[in-house]
């Protein structure tokens, strides 16, 4: 079973540090969900006697991702928080190591590539194979886009 | 279905696949194709005969498949099933696109 807790972000680093006094040592990963508007950032941390897990979340404003970082409370948050602020674009305030950890280089779109509204390029330029065809076009009342493919991607996409 | 089952390679049963494209739509890696046309089929005592889509080709890339399993919970006819059999190698990237029949080989037995 998951504990699940979710937490205000003023609140985050002590309720880090309190998982880990109640026998939560052991940080599983460290990562974000956009839910658009609001960037979620996840803890999941194990009790390595237990066996245990408790996810902490904190909710942030997408136009001010800043949040604590917690490698002065959990070892080895440093390398999910590097990846976690290139993937979502978040600032983790007083992170000792703030270097990129996995992308080379920062995407030409200026959009964290695990951001909802960073275009999956591949999927504008192949087709998808569940474009309804024959029929099932003419049945169709409108086009179908991809489910995950939002309409402003395709706009610039040449047209067939 | 559980997180138990082996997820080695997917079984189609083509027999039992209507062509819906539902598991097609809802794949996160697009690796699932079809082809497929349509045919008229009259039955005794309908007014107007039917129209089916009849299924001419259905393939798994294999070499893009994330095994999410997607595909086999949505097909709403039971065509696709996970079986254990995990070691099919290739010596070229399309030997991991299986068609229907290899797909329809990768039976229990
Ligand atoms: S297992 Fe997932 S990725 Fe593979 S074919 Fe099915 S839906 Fe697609
Ligand atoms: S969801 Fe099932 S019945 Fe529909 S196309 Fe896929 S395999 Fe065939």
């Amino acid at each position: 079973m998951t504990e699940v807790r979710e937490v205000p972000l003023t609140e985050w680093l002590r309720a880090l540090d309190q998982a880990r006094a109640a026998g939560f040592a052991m940080l599983d990963l460290i990562t974000a969900v956009d839910r658009i508007g609001v960037v979620e950032v996840v803890a999941v941390l194990t009790n390595p006697d237990t066996a245990q897990r408790c996810r902490l979340t904190t909710r942030v404003p997408a136009d001010q991702l800043a949040v604590p970082s917690a490698s002065s409370v959990l070892d080895g948050a440093s390398w999910h928080e590097r990846e976690t602020a290139e993937m979502f674009g978040i600032i983790f305030t007083g992170h000792p190591d703030p270097r990129p950890l996995i992308l080379r280089e920062a995407p030409a779109s200026g959009v964290p590539p695990l951001r909802k509204a960073s275009a999956l390029t591949e999927r504008v330029a192949r087709e998808w194979p569940g474009t309804p065809s024959g029929d099932d076009l003419r049945r169709a009342r409108r086009p179908q886009l991809p489910p995950g493919v939002r309409d402003e991607w395709m706009s610039e996409r040449e047209p067939a | 279905m559980t997180s138990r089952e082996p997820r080695g390679v997917i079984q189609l049963i083509p027999d039992a696949c209507t062509v819906c494209m539902i598991c097609v739509q809802e794949c996160p890696s697009w690796c699932i194709a079809i082809d497929s046309h349509h045919e008229e089929v009259s039955e005794e005592g309908a007014r107007r005969p039917r129209t089916v889509s009849v299924l001419d080709r259905f393939t798994i890339d294999f070499g893009l498949c994330m095994y999410c399993g997607i595909c086999v919970d949505v097909c709403p006819f039971d065509a696709l099933e996970w079986q254990p059999q995990h070691d099919y190698p290739a010596a070229t990237r399309s030997g991991l696109e299986h068609d229907t029949d290899r797909l329809a080989s990768h039976g229990s037995s």
